[in-house]
């Protein structure tokens, strides 16, 4: 072995994908495709009186508009349990509910007829947590299912009530944890196309399991699965996320290519994706927990809630992950668990990578660091002293006794390689003498059952072809999501065949060519696929070797050694691989053969939760350093020490890369990711609100690799996807602790999280929901657009004059702000104005036109000289790209509260000109914002350039701009501090500025006064507290977001002026 | 809106609809699917091509602004048949999973290298900052870089 397994081995799709060659499913166009376009509910929670579609049917160019009664099979869908509608007719249950389906000859027609639809409703109260589902009186939201508890799983071991009894202490403790969207880049996509072959339909999309798609499909066109083929298109990442949503859209697609004979294709905006898509489930867990003195636990209570949203889709089987694994990798006498999953009218949650775990892993991981505490024993104590080790038996009864047990091979690592223990007592050093930065490290450790478990079928298909030529054909009843199963199973082929990996070719797997591969989840891609494939190629291997074995003269396998493409005999002798291929051929063998793996048995009991759940375990340990900005809240993760078993590599680049994403992964769901849904209503519409972790948040992350063959997997192999990301947000969770001496119970460990321990979020009331969606676009997008380009600027001011425009120039806001806009917009386009572009400069003032780019600014030397706090806002605003676009006077004129440029630019005194054809006229800048959004421009005005004094004084600044991660951030709160001194060190001049505090960025005159003349210590900027504190809260104090700013805002000021001290 | 503009290195002419973006144009125009929309409000950088040397959302630039500009897109990396280093070095080190936002992150590296052909850990992240991937955890992309 070692041909090419266990090597840092380049993926399959490399190429493709590094030319923007591959073909993922919205590049694919067909001849005569039609699009097409979905109505959503306008209330998460209502009774649907009336749907009209005239109006939108008569748009000329609409094909087709699919309601619930064109379906000609089965109305709902579901994995259990089958309670998802997949178009609603009477009723809505979430904010993504789809009630009617256009396909249209242009994506624009489609867009625009699924605007006009028509729906009148009367709103059902909504159920929004699950405490309220549990109510005595609450409202069945499925009543045909008699309760909102969609499922109860217990687990029973030994008596945890004589366990509490016998403990010395007993603690009781909740944890509550959030949404989380799989956010993958590709949104969801589905092309259905008729195939009058078997009169049925064929499919692409981003389909993370294409026979569960084939299934939904089948059901609800009433058509046998034969009459179903769905293509394993490349997929712009998954992580559990493609699977009920997107299935539900290709049988909504597949209905409409049904009834227009035409293919139709589906696309989700990122607004309707994260709309429509389910999530993580929210947990609320309960822990009691009894445990002796020295740290040894005896007993252990558990009750859970899972929020499941409408639907129960994955719920059956995500929950019972946590059923089996909510103990963590700890022998624990006395367990008793509780899951149940509940009815809500949320965005319906269910599978995502880690899927059930991450929950419970931050619950139990959490709670053994605040015993550790208790106990006065290190985290790394509790933990080697409740641990697994080999032959222990788990909560469900289970010994582990076939595997090697290696939590504590995995923990030894991540500290020894983590340096933690000396981390640990320097941070502690550290803390004691820092005040505004404190640093943390945190561990957390699990195990976690490979592959389905007892919760399905376990089985899988991988065919291998080998050509008379040498080269190989492979298929796979599972699915490449990006993970690399495409390049894992080619190298296990390889390995087994001594073929060239290069000779290797994995063919877009088709339901109609491969059996039912179960689906593409659980981590079981590499142990169950790769024993498939491992099968099939060892059965060819077998039967080369019969034809060959005379020409080797040999008598057993065992005297060959198949590598590189050839074949060598322990005698001496040897041949070409694709000469042994060509014998064979020659000799009528058949070189294709047929894998199929049956996962080992393994078993469950439903009424005490006992029993072998997984017919093996990984383990994993990660360690988690950071430190905190207490004076806003905002975490910095410096470093993860990733340890994780994974039986054996078989690609160490995909493993690596596996741990690397599942820690960003992991770190997002602990930190930044705050999925805002309030009273049913999505918040975090688009990624600029939901924010996953930017490069700039993801410091050094150290993967270990730890290997130890498991007998049941393909050369040793085990799981890794899911266990990379299962621990970050526990880990986080405990390293927060350490750094501030205090425990958290929920996350996302927001800045607010951190600063106030509660989740800060502008307040709704239920009947905005409706309102705030009627009149939208469903699907946000241009249209009803014109343009004027003058060429001069005279010309501009004249077009002014004449008509209303609304003006751009880097276009970063307008274009983003006119996709939700419903009425026509005249645009007129001034970037290139050669008047208003340049920047100059002269004995007194730098002059920068109105459309000079924010990267313009960054780089000019005079304005570095001269105006440098200016160059650091602008540097901060949106990403590089959005710089190389965006205009200093567009940030001006669009007057947002956040707008980084103005701050410094009223502390710099600057004024600004506005030309109309009638003469122009000078404000200072300060002046020229009225309000949130709101300037003294007249719409025939044009700003054309901002006039910044040079400052006459040798000013030194501080600037701080708060935003919750580490780059592109709609900014929080900004400050900035410009002083001068004088020969005596007193402050000459004092500006402070501030940006997103106010409706307007503006200055603290009174403040500044108060300064002025005095020597800058820490004793004089500690004074401004209070009448700081008393200006903020006369301008915002009634606001929901003052409780944060308010607080923060008066450390960034303070920490600006602090940064200029001598 | 008529519109003349170079595109990857030939000169072209089209009469594009008002309502679409340098993005639409790129893909449904000239079937240069490459360049991918994920969010289509500039945040998540999928669409960046290369704008007159500077990368840039193609989700949120408007017709107007493509008039006389010279536009690179992934496409235009791989010339006669040959992978740029950044390239080879983004499939030699893993940069890649599910490839969705690697035509954006290769523009905006691109773009980076060719003004600082040495940068530093800070100027990457400086220039990535608006490429989001939620697969890699970035560490193989910035190793990608610092291997040319």
């Amino acid at each position: 072995m070692g041909n090419v397994v266990g090597k840092k081995v380049p993926r399959i799709d490399g190429y493709e994908k590094v030319t923007g060659k591959a073909v993922y499913s919205d590049d694919i166009k067909i001849h005569g495709m039609l699009y097409a376009a979905q109505r959503y509910t306008d209330y998460p929670s209502a009774i649907i009186k009336k749907i009209d579609t005239s109006k939108a049917s008569a748009i000329p160019g609409v094909k087709r508009i699919i309601l619930q009664d064109d379906i000609p099979g089965q109305i709902t869908v579901g994995h259990v349990r089958e309670d998802q509608k997949i178009l609603v007719k009477d009723q809505a249950f979430y904010s993504g509910d789809v009630i009617a389906v256009v396909a249209a000859e242009t994506l624009e027609i489609a867009n625009k007829a699924a605007d006009s639809i028509e729906i009148e409703y009367e709103e059902l109260e909504g159920i929004f947590n699950v405490h309220d589902a549990l109510k005595d009186d609450a409202r069945l939201i499925h009543p045909e299912y008699k309760s909102n508890v969609v499922l109860h799983y217990p687990l029973r071991k030994g008596n945890v009530e004589k366990g509490f009894e016998d403990s010395d202490q007993v603690l009781e403790r909740e944890y509550n944890t959030g949404f989380h969207e799989h956010a993958y880049i590709e949104t969801e996509s589905a092309i259905a196309i008729p195939d009058p072959s078997c009169r049925g339909i064929k499919l692409h999309g981003s389909f993370q399991c294409p026979f569960t798609t084939r299934k939904f499909v089948a059901k609800c066109l009433d058509i046998k699965l034969n009459q179903v083929n769905v293509n394993g298109t490349l997929i712009g990442g998954s992580f559990g996320g493609k699977d009920d949503t997107v299935s539900a859209m290709a049988a909504r697609v597949s209905l409409l290519a049904k009834l227009t004979d035409r293919p139709v294709k589906l696309t989700l905006s990122r607004e309707n994706s994260i709309k429509e898509s389910y999530k993580r489930h929210p947990y609320c867990i309960k822990h009691k927990i009894g445990f002796n003195k020295n740290g040894k636990i005896q007993a252990l209570k558990i009750n859970i809630l899972a929020d499941s949203g409408a639907y129960s889709s994955m719920s059956f089987f995500v929950t019972w992950r946590s059923v089996v694994q909510a103990a963590g990798p700890y022998e624990i006498p006395n367990v008793h668990t509780d899951v149940r999953s509940i009815y809500t009218n949320n965005t319906y949650t269910a599978a995502f990578r880690g899927f059930g775990s991450p929950q419970i892993i931050y619950a139990q991981e959490s709670l053994m660091d605040e015993i550790a505490d208790i106990c006065n024993i290190t985290p790394y104590e509790i933990r080697k002293l409740n641990g697994f080790k080999q032959n222990s038996i788990t909560a469900s009864g289970q010994v582990l006794d076939k595997h090697t047990v290696s939590l504590n091979q995995v923990i030894d690592e991540a500290v020894k390689k983590s340096d933690y223990f000396k981390k640990v007592k320097n941070y502690k050093i550290k803390n004691s003498s820092s005040n505004r930065y404190k640093y943390g490290i945190g561990m957390a450790s699990s195990y976690r059952g490979c592959c389905l478990g007892a919760e399905g079928v376990d089985a899988t298909s991988a065919i291998v072809s080998v050509q008379l030529d040498g080269s190989v054909y492979l298929q796979a009843g599972l699915n490449e999501n990006g993970q690399g199963l495409r390049t894992t199973f080619g190298q296990i082929a390889a390995e087994v065949l001594g073929a060239k990996f290069e000779d290797i070719h994995f063919l877009e797997p088709q339901t109609a060519q491969i059996n039912d591969g179960g689906p593409t989840v659980a981590s079981r891609s590499t142990l169950m696929g790769g024993n498939a494939t491992l099968m099939a190629a060892q059965e060819i291997k077998e039967r080369i070797f019969n034809i060959i074995k005379t020409d080797l003269e040999v008598s057993t396998i065992d005297e060959l050694d198949w590598k590189d493409g050839f074949i060598y005999a322990s005698n001496g002798k040897s041949m070409p691989f694709k000469g042994a291929a060509f014998r064979a051929y020659q000799a009528g063998v058949n070189l294709s053969a047929y894998g199929w793996y049956k996962a080992p048995e393994v078993s469950w009991d439903e009424e005490t939760g006992q029993g072998n759940a997984y017919f093996t375990y990984v383990y994993g340990c990660q360690i988690i350093d950071l430190r905190i900005d207490t004076h806003t809240g905002k975490i910095e993760v410096e470093k993860v020490t990733a340890a994780h078993d994974v039986g054996k590599t078989i690609n160490r680049l995909g493993a690596e890369g596996q741990i690397y994403g599942g820690v960003a992964q992991g770190l997002g769901y602990g930190i930044w990711e705050h999925y805002n849904i309030q009273n049913g209503e999505l918040k975090s519409e688009n990624l600029d609100e939901y924010l996953i972790p930017t490069i700039k948040d993801i410091n050094k992350i150290e993967p270990i690799i730890i290997e130890n063959p498991d007998a049941d997997g393909p050369l040793g192999a085990k799981s890794l996807g899911e266990p990379t990301l299962e621990l970050g947000a526990a880990a986080v969770n405990n390293a927060v602790s350490n750094a501030l001496g205090k425990r958290f119970y929920e996350i996302p460990l927001t800045l607010e999280k951190i600063f106030l321990d509660k989740q800060l979020v502008k307040p709704s009331r239920a009947s905005e929901a409706g309102l705030s969606s009627s009149g939208k676009k469903q699907s946000p997008r241009l249209s009803n657009i014109t343009y004027t380009v003058p060429n001069n600027l005279n010309e501009a001011l004249k077009l002014l004059n004449d008509k209303k425009y609304t003006i751009f120039a880097g276009g970063t806001d307008v274009a983003i702000e006119l996709r939700k806009a419903t009425h026509k917009t005249d645009l007129l386009y001034v970037g290139n104005l050669k008047e208003i572009t340049s920047i100059e400069s002269n004995q007194n003032e730098i002059i920068i036109g109105a459309a000079a780019k924010y990267k313009d600014i960054i780089n000019n030397d005079k304005i570095k000289n001269f105006l440098p706090a200016l160059v650091e806002a602008c540097s901060t605003i949106g990403a590089k790209q959005t710089r190389n676009m965006g205009t200093i006077g567009g940030n001006i004129a669009n007057a947002a509260p956040c707008g980084d440029s103005i701050p410094p630019l009223i502390a710099y005194n600057a004024e600004l000109e506005l030309a109309s054809a009638k003469g122009t006229r000078r404000f200072k800048i300060e002046d020229f914002i009225t309000g949130s959004y709101r300037t003294h421009r007249e719409y025939e005005e044009l700003i054309t350039k901002i006039i910044i004094p040079k400052p006459s004084k040798r000013y030194k600044y501080g600037y701080i701009q708060l935003g919750r991660r580490g780059a592109v951030n709609i900014t929080r709160i900004s400050s900035l501090a410009l002083v001068s001194f004088d020969k005596n060190d007193k402050i000459e001049e004092c500006i402070l500025a501030h940006g997103a505090l106010f409706s307007k960025p503006g200055r603290f005159y009174y403040l500044e006064s108060l300064l002025i003349g005095q020597k800058l210590t820490e004793k004089l900027i500690n004074s401004i507290d209070e009448k700081l504190s008393e200006i903020i809260e006369q301008e915002i104090g009634g606001r929901w977001s003052s409780e944060y700013k308010k607080p923060a805002f008066i450390n960034i000021c303070k920490d600006t002026l602090k940064a200029l001290m001598k | 809106m008529k519109l003349n503009f170079k595109l990857n290195g030939e000169h072209v002419n089209i009469n594009v609809d008002n309502s679409k973006r340098l993005l639409d144009i790129l893909r449904e125009d000239y079937f240069l699917t490459g360049t991918k929309e994920g969010c289509g409000v500039g945040e998540c950088g999928a669409c960046t091509v290369i704008m007159n040397g500077n990368a840039v959302h193609s989700c949120i630039i408007l017709p107007p602004q493509i008039n006389g500009a010279e536009i690179e897109t992934v496409e235009y990396l791989e010339q006669n048949g040959e992978l740029s280093e950044l390239q080879e070095a983004f499939i030699k080190h893993g940069a890649i999973q599910c490839g969705f936002c690697t035509p954006g992150m290769l523009m905006s590296a691109t773009a980076l290298l060719r003004k600082n052909p040495e940068p530093n850990d800070d100027e990457i992240k400086e220039a990535l900052e608006g490429n989001l991937c939620r697969c890699t955890g970035y560490i193989p992309i910035i190793d990608s870089i610092k291997s040319l």
